[in-house]
């Protein structure tokens, strides 16, 4: 309640984040990461899940790197025709 | 005789309370139905149809990009090219996807886009003393990750965050099965294949 009031005295119109709010907000990111998620506990520090959620956005980052690395070189191997195109159009609808 | 009783219930706004509860559900119904899209559009991410959507577009733009690159920087292409359909299909509604597609308009048409859209941007106020410096840091760094979300208060930053982090995993998925597949079917001639059962 005290922190509503001393939000609306500021001038732009963005609420000041309580301490609840943050421990809620990076519980909700904890559920996105896998790795915190095997671990049960709720009271992962917030240092650890936010470093935990940039480590897994740079991990996902780097297997689409390799993948489109490979995709590259399959792409010039198999000079994919119209005929597979089709095969895996018809395979992925 | 009835008409004479004031109805009390009929004029409720001249009552404080009634004022500071309204408020309150005003400020708060926005709130639950926008966090009902932001779940529903990081659900679409983990579905079949999504990622089957993603992976047939993908392979289109592949198929029409492939004549042009150079094979040093075909990797990268590829890698532009899955961000790129994974924005659009975002469909405009997150930072990242935006940020992905104005950075891409940027480097063709060379325009000063970017600057203005800083313009516009509004500054998120960071005056949040509760946090450490530490979390505060990594809050930077977490910002820099996600295209498009450096300004951005916690709050906003962790929807843009999940909502990013679902798409990068259906990329993920969508990839590793395209390259699975093209790996299978790959340049083996049908001929080599049938003179090795006959011959074992």
């Amino acid at each position: 309640m005290s922190s509503s009031r001393r939000s609306r005295s500021r001038q732009s119109g963005v609420p000041r984040i309580t301490d609840d709010q943050l421990a809620h907000l990076v519980s909700k990111l904890q559920h996105l990461i896998p790795e915190l998620r095997r671990s049960r506990s709720d009271k992962v520090a917030a240092s650890k899940v936010l470093q935990e959620t940039c480590d897994y956005i740079r991990s996902l980052r780097r297997e689409v790197d390799d993948l489109s690395d490979r995709l590259s070189e399959l792409l010039a191997s198999t000079d994919m025709d119209s005929e597979q195109a089709a095969i895996m159009r018809s395979l992925l609808m | 005789m009835a008409s004479f009783i004031p109805n009390l219930e009929s004029a409720p706004d001249t009552c404080p309370e009634f004022k500071r509860r309204k408020r309150r559900i005003t400020d708060e119904k926005p709130a639950s139905s926008h966090s009902h899209q932001r779940n529903q559009r990081i659900k679409r991410w983990r579905t079949q149809r999504e990622q089957h959507i993603y992976s047939s577009k993908l392979i289109q733009a592949l198929r029409r990009s492939r004549r042009t690159s150079a094979s040093s920087s075909a990797a990268k292409e590829v890698h532009e090219t899955a961000d790129r359909v994974l924005a659009v299909l975002a469909k405009g509604t997150t930072r990242w996807s935006k940020a992905i597609l104005t950075a891409r308009k940027m480097a063709r048409h060379k325009k000063a886009k970017v600057a203005a859209n800083t313009r516009l941007r509004k500054p998120a106020v960071s005056r949040e003393k509760r946090k450490t410096p530490v979390v505060q840091r990594k809050l930077k760094v977490l910002g820099r990750l996600v295209p498009g979300c450096r300004k951005l208060s916690f709050p906003n930053l962790l929807e843009e965050t999940s909502d990013y982090i679902a798409a990068l995993e259906m990329q993920v998925r969508a990839m590793t099965a395209i390259t699975e597949f093209l790996a299978g079917s790959g340049p083996q001639p049908p001929a080599d294949r049938l003179a090795s059962n006959v011959n074992s």
